[in-house]
Order: C-alpha cells, then structure tokens, then sequence
C-alpha cells in the first residue's frame, strides 16, 4: 500500500522526501484519518471530555493488540486465524483464575497466562512449519481449540478479576471511567517495544526477509522456521493482553464469544494499515490507528442516532468494504509488477 | 500446487504398480478405503462402550447428526475445490429457518422458497466479494456471518417479530421417519442433494471449472474459464445447500432462534477435510464428505455416551483438522 507510482515519485523534489513518503506516507495518512474522524465526532456529540477519550481508547486496546498480533505474523508472510480464540481462551483463564486474588496473585497469573499464550501459538507455528500444511487449515483448527478450552475453562459466563487490574486497563476499578491515561500507557509500552524490535533488530528485521521472500531469506542465511514461530509465539502473547483488556472492560469472562468475528476485525485492521496479505510489508505503528479507526465507526454511528443493532451491521460492511477496495489494490498491483 | 498434486475429479483411482509399493503409498491411492474402516471400527468401538447403539435407533441417530453436517458440507467442498471456504453457510442455514418459520403462516410452499431465497442471495453476495472484488473467502464470508448476524438480531424484533415455529411439512421432512420409523425422511433430501453434487462434480463442465479453478487459476483462466461466473455459481450454490440444511434442522426441533445452525460450521469444515478434501483446492471428492460426515455423525454419538461436553467437542474437530490435514499432506508427499 505504501508503494506510489513511478510517476508520482518523481514529481516529489529530492530523494530522501520520496523515500521518506514511500516509506510512511500510508501510517501518516491513517493517523491523520483518525484525527479527523476524532475531531469530526467532538462535533457529533454535546460533550466531548475525559470520559469519551477514555471509553474510545479503552473500547479500541483489545482491537489494537489483536491487529498487532495479526501484524506480526501477515509481515512473516503467514495468517493466524486463531488469535481472535486465543483472545476468548486469555480472557476465560483470566477471569476463571484472578477472580478473587490480590493484585501480586493476579499480575503473577497475567504473566503466567501471557507466557502460556505465547508457547502455545508458538507451539501452532511450529506445527505449520514442521508439516508444510497451510496456515491457513492449521490456524482454523486452532482457533476452533482455543474456543473449546475456553469452554472447558470456564463453562458459562462468569469469574472476573480485581478492581486494580481493571484500573490498569480502563482506568477506573469498574470498567467505567474518565481517566484514558492507564490504557493509553499500557497501548503505547507494548506497541514502542514490538516496533522497535521488528526495524531495529535482527531477529525483527528477519520477519520482513521471511515474509517478502522466504528462499531468498534462506539463503542469505535467515532461519524461516525460526522467525515463523517466533512471530506466532509473539501474535499468541498480543492476543493475551487483548483478553486482558477484555476481562477488565466487562468484568467477566464469556466463553461465548465469537472468536472468528475477532480474527476478522484483526485481518481488517491490519489491512487497513496497509500490512499486505502477501507479506512483508508494514508496520505496527500504522495497525494502532487502524485498529482504533475501526472500533471508532461504532461510537461514531451511535452519535449520528444509528440504532446499536444496525450499527453493528454497518460496521461489519464498512469492515467487508475496506477488505474490498484492498482487493482490488492488491490485484491491480500483482497485474502491474 | 505443485504438478504432483493434481488428482482426476473420479474417484476410480486405479494405481497398480508393478513393483509392491510401500504401505503409505497404497493407503495414498486408496483414502477412502481408509475411511470406510475409519467409520466401521468407530461404530464398533461405540458400540462396545453403549451395546444399545447397534440397533436402527442408534444408527439412525448417528445418521441424523450426519444428515445436516453432510449437506452443509457439500457447500464446503464445492468451495474448498475453488481453494475457497464458507464460514457463513451455518448463519444462512439459520437465517433461511428463520424466515421460513417466520413466514409460515403465509402458506408453507411460499414460505419455503423465500428461506431459499435467502441462502441464494446471501450465497450470490458472497460468491461476488470472492469472484469480483476478489476478497479473500475466509475473510468474505466471515463478514457474511456477522452481518446476517446482525441483521437479523435487528429484524427479529421489526419486520421478522412474530411466530418462530416451523411448518408441519418441515417438521415432518427434518424430524419425521417412514418405512416404519425406521428412516428418517431428511435421508431423502440428502439423498437427492448427494446424487446432484455428485453429477455436478463428475459429469458436468461446471464440476470440472471448479477443480481447475482451484488446481491453477492462471491457467484455467488461459483456458478461457470466466472465473467470476464459476465462483458467483458455487457460492450461490453453496448458500442454497445451507438453506436446505438450516430448513431440516428447523423442522427437526420445531422451532428456531439465531443460535439454531451456530454449532455446525465447524463439523462442517471437518467433515470435508477428513474427507480428503484440500482446502486449498483441486483436490476432492463429494463421496469422501460423505464419509466424513457420516464418520462425525458417530462420533457424535459416541462423544454423547462418554458424556463430553461442548467444548471437548471443539477441540476434538480441532484437532482433527489438523491432524488429517497433516496426515493428507505427508501422503501427498509420498506419492
């Protein structure tokens, strides 16, 4: 998405712009995309204060650590439809085990089940590699697994977690709350991490190699099965802080929810992004404002009067629209190359 | 997709090497002999946990699990030919319940064909996401399911509120039986939709489009195959063979509600992929499903005598795909 045409380039003055605009002209567009949107709702709703920032930002956490984790693993050039099941399975454990502990327990437990989460996916990234079946078929098996532990962990809705845990998420003890700083530090500290390790560092940078071109990868001496697990173990440990986010906004742990519907919103955030589905191309700093932009449409019709029903709808459209026109794109751009 | 892969759309495989072939290459040539004893030895094994089950009623208990898990999946090995899938064909079954239930009292011939209206055009919707706007079909008819879903959480408050009890005729096609009680009349339906998704996939220049799409788009579309017509069609087709399964099951409980159909999306997908049926195309065969639903139809009854809950299910299905898919994927390797 970020590449412009060849004509384009050469209009813009010296190289160093171009590749600076070739390189983040899509993240700087979607965050100005989602300034607009913002600016546009302070004019939809009477009061725009401390308690619309933070129910906007701490209704989108879960959205953007599940883009994140779908992120890292489209850039390795694979799919994990299992993170929207990891998020019901983290979010089970969570609030099946914390209910009732002290805050030391329970963060011991967040780090225990954040671990787990990450050795499990890795341990599904693991079998793609070793049995060359698509990840497709493997990532669709675990996400029906991971809806059924969710079950077996917690059999109906129920559970919960400590007043200070949901602080951390929502800012407030009960999920409800004006103060968007908890969530927008516990956004930004693993989002600057996961960024920085993916541009900055070898085992990160290797995500692009595998995804771009996975022989020539190979063969300048990057481990592709390696990086391949690594990056599921990575999507598995977003997909626990985004159950946590969960758990903490509702209280409670729902093992009916829908997981398919959450790996779908991940797969449309980061395409949004402008992370390509062939892999090897964007960044997680571009999936935060898409994320963000997608929850968004709901607050944003429900302003404009939308029943909340058919607000879902839209959004689903909306949702089916982006997916189209990055179609389209897509297959425009494999005819032209 | 590589040249290997490519398997005629017969099942008539006639491998007869000169020389004895190793026991993986054989089992390759020949999966749905595997099957077959796959099926039996679980009907065996259930049988021996609950001796009760090796009567008319106990099979045809098993059958009438696999009755709806094998018709839906007839829509997913169409697709699964084209390297697509449809995750939204247990939503349109329920919402063609729905609506037909609904519109029950309107007379039951009129409220039948508009519940097939509504997998026909939901169906369509997604076969032109996939075909011309080139979606990806998971990501299509993930959308489909949450949109229906939507839509009639809406609807079934407004211009859907009223009667959820379905016709007699349904009742009495999903849940009744003849020659005694000892067939259920829903074995017909699939019967019919059997014969005609096998016709379609051995006899018919449709059939062969779906396996070529799937085996190598460029070429087929070298060929001369407009890949958006063959795609629109089996997607269309696809979201009737779900109307057809969420009618039966309508009938057979009576009554419906939007959770109605939710539970077989995933026995779906497994029964096509136990069936040998590769998800990313080419590869294939109807009778295979069968086998594969049938198999799942006994499974479920043996899940239910040993008393496993939902979620153990789930993860069973789980791991069957990924185990069979596996184990297809090292045969295919071996041949």
């Amino acid at each position: 998405m970020t590449a412009t045409t060849p004509t384009a380039e050469r209009r813009l003055g010296s190289p160093e712009v171009k590749r600076w605009i070739q390189r983040h002209g899509w993240t700087v567009g979607i965050w100005l995309l989602l300034v607009v949107l913002v600016i546009w709702y302070t004019t939809l709703i009477p009061k725009f204060g401390g308690f619309q920032t933070s129910t906007i930002i701490t209704g989108g956490t879960s959205w953007i650590f599940l883009g994140v984790a779908q992120a890292v693993v489209v850039i390795a050039g694979g799919l994990d439809l299992g993170v929207g099941g990891m998020l019901v399975l983290t979010s089970v454990a969570a609030a099946q085990f914390m209910d009732g502990q002290s805050l030391g327990v329970i963060l011991i437990l967040a780090v225990l089940i954040t671990i787990a989460a990450a050795v499990v996916n890795g341990l599904v990234g693991w079998i793609i590699t070793v049995s060359k079946v698509p990840d497709i078929v493997v990532t669709l098996g675990s996400l029906f697994i991971y809806q059924g532990l969710a079950l077996m962990v917690l059999p109906k809705v129920g559970g919960g977690t400590s007043g200070s845990f949901r602080w951390m998420f929502t800012g407030s003890e009960n999920g409800i709350g004006s103060n968007p700083w908890p969530a927008i530090v516990v956004i930004t500290i693993p989002v600057v991490i996961i960024a920085w390790w993916m541009g900055r560092t070898r085992s990160g940078l290797s995500l692009y190699a595998v995804g771009s071109d996975k022989t020539a990868a190979f063969l300048s001496g990057v481990r592709d099965a390696k990086t391949k697990i690594v990056a599921f173990a990575v999507a598995g440990a977003f997909s626990a802080l985004a159950g946590f986010s969960s758990v903490s906004i509702s209280g409670v742990g729902n093992p009916t929810t829908d997981g398919g519907t959450l790996t779908l919103n991940s797969v449309a955030a980061i395409v949004l992004g402008g992370v390509a589905l062939t892999g090897g191309v964007g960044s997680v700093l571009a999936v935060v404002p898409a994320a963000m932009i997608l929850f968004f449409f709901n607050p944003i019709l429900s302003a404009l009067g939308v029943d909340p029903n058919r607000a879902q709808v839209i959004q689903g459209i909306l949702i089916v629209l982006v997916m189209m026109v990055a179609g389209v794109l897509e297959w425009r751009r494999s005819r032209r190359s | 997709m590589t040249e290997t892969r490519t398997t005629p759309p017969s099942d008539s495989i006639t491998d007869v090497a000169p020389e004895a072939p190793s026991i993986a290459k054989r089992l390759a040539s020949r999966p749905q002999l595997v099957l077959v004893a796959v099926l039996v030895v679980l009907i065996v094994v259930t049988g021996i946990i609950e001796p009760n089950y090796l009567s008319v009623a106990g099979l045809r208990n098993s059958l009438v699990w696999a009755i709806p898990i094998g018709i839906l999946a007839a829509g997913q090995t169409l697709l699964m030919l084209t390297g697509g899938i449809d995750l939204s064909i247990a939503m349109i079954a329920t919402a063609s319940a729905y609506v037909t239930a609904n519109q029950s009292p309107k007379g039951t011939a009129f409220a039948i064909a508009v519940g097939l209206l509504v997998g026909l055009l939901a169906g369509s919707l997604n076969g032109l996401g996939v075909g011309v706007f080139r979606v990806n079909p998971l990501i299509m008819t993930l959308a489909m399911a949450a949109i229906l879903l939507g839509l009639f959480t809406g609807w079934a408050t407004t211009i859907f509120a009223g009667s959820t009890r379905m016709n007699d005729f349904m009742r009495t096609v999903g849940g009744g039986n003849f020659f005694g009680g000892r067939v259920p009349w829903a074995a017909v339906v699939w019967l019919g939709v059997a014969l005609l998704v096998l016709y379609l996939l051995r006899r018919t220049g449709f059939g062969r489009n779906l396996y070529a799409l799937g085996d190598n788009p460029i070429a087929s579309r070298l060929s001369g195959i407009r890949a958006w017509q063959v795609l629109v069609a089996a997607y269309a087709l696809s979201g009737v063979l779900g109307s057809i399964a969420g009618l039966l099951i309508g009938g057979r409980i009576g009554s419906v509600d939007l959770q109605l159909v939710g539970f077989l999306l995933l026995p779906s997908v497994a029964a096509a992929v136990i069936g040998g049926t590769s998800i990313f195309g080419g590869i294939g065969t109807y009778s295979g499903t069968i086998l594969g639903a049938l198999i799942l139809g006994v499974l479920q009854s043996l899940l239910t005598f040993l008393g496993a809950g939902q979620g153990v299910q789930q993860v069973l299905y789980g791991s069957i795909v990924i185990g069979l898919s596996w184990m297809y994927t090292r045969l295919a390797s071996a041949q």
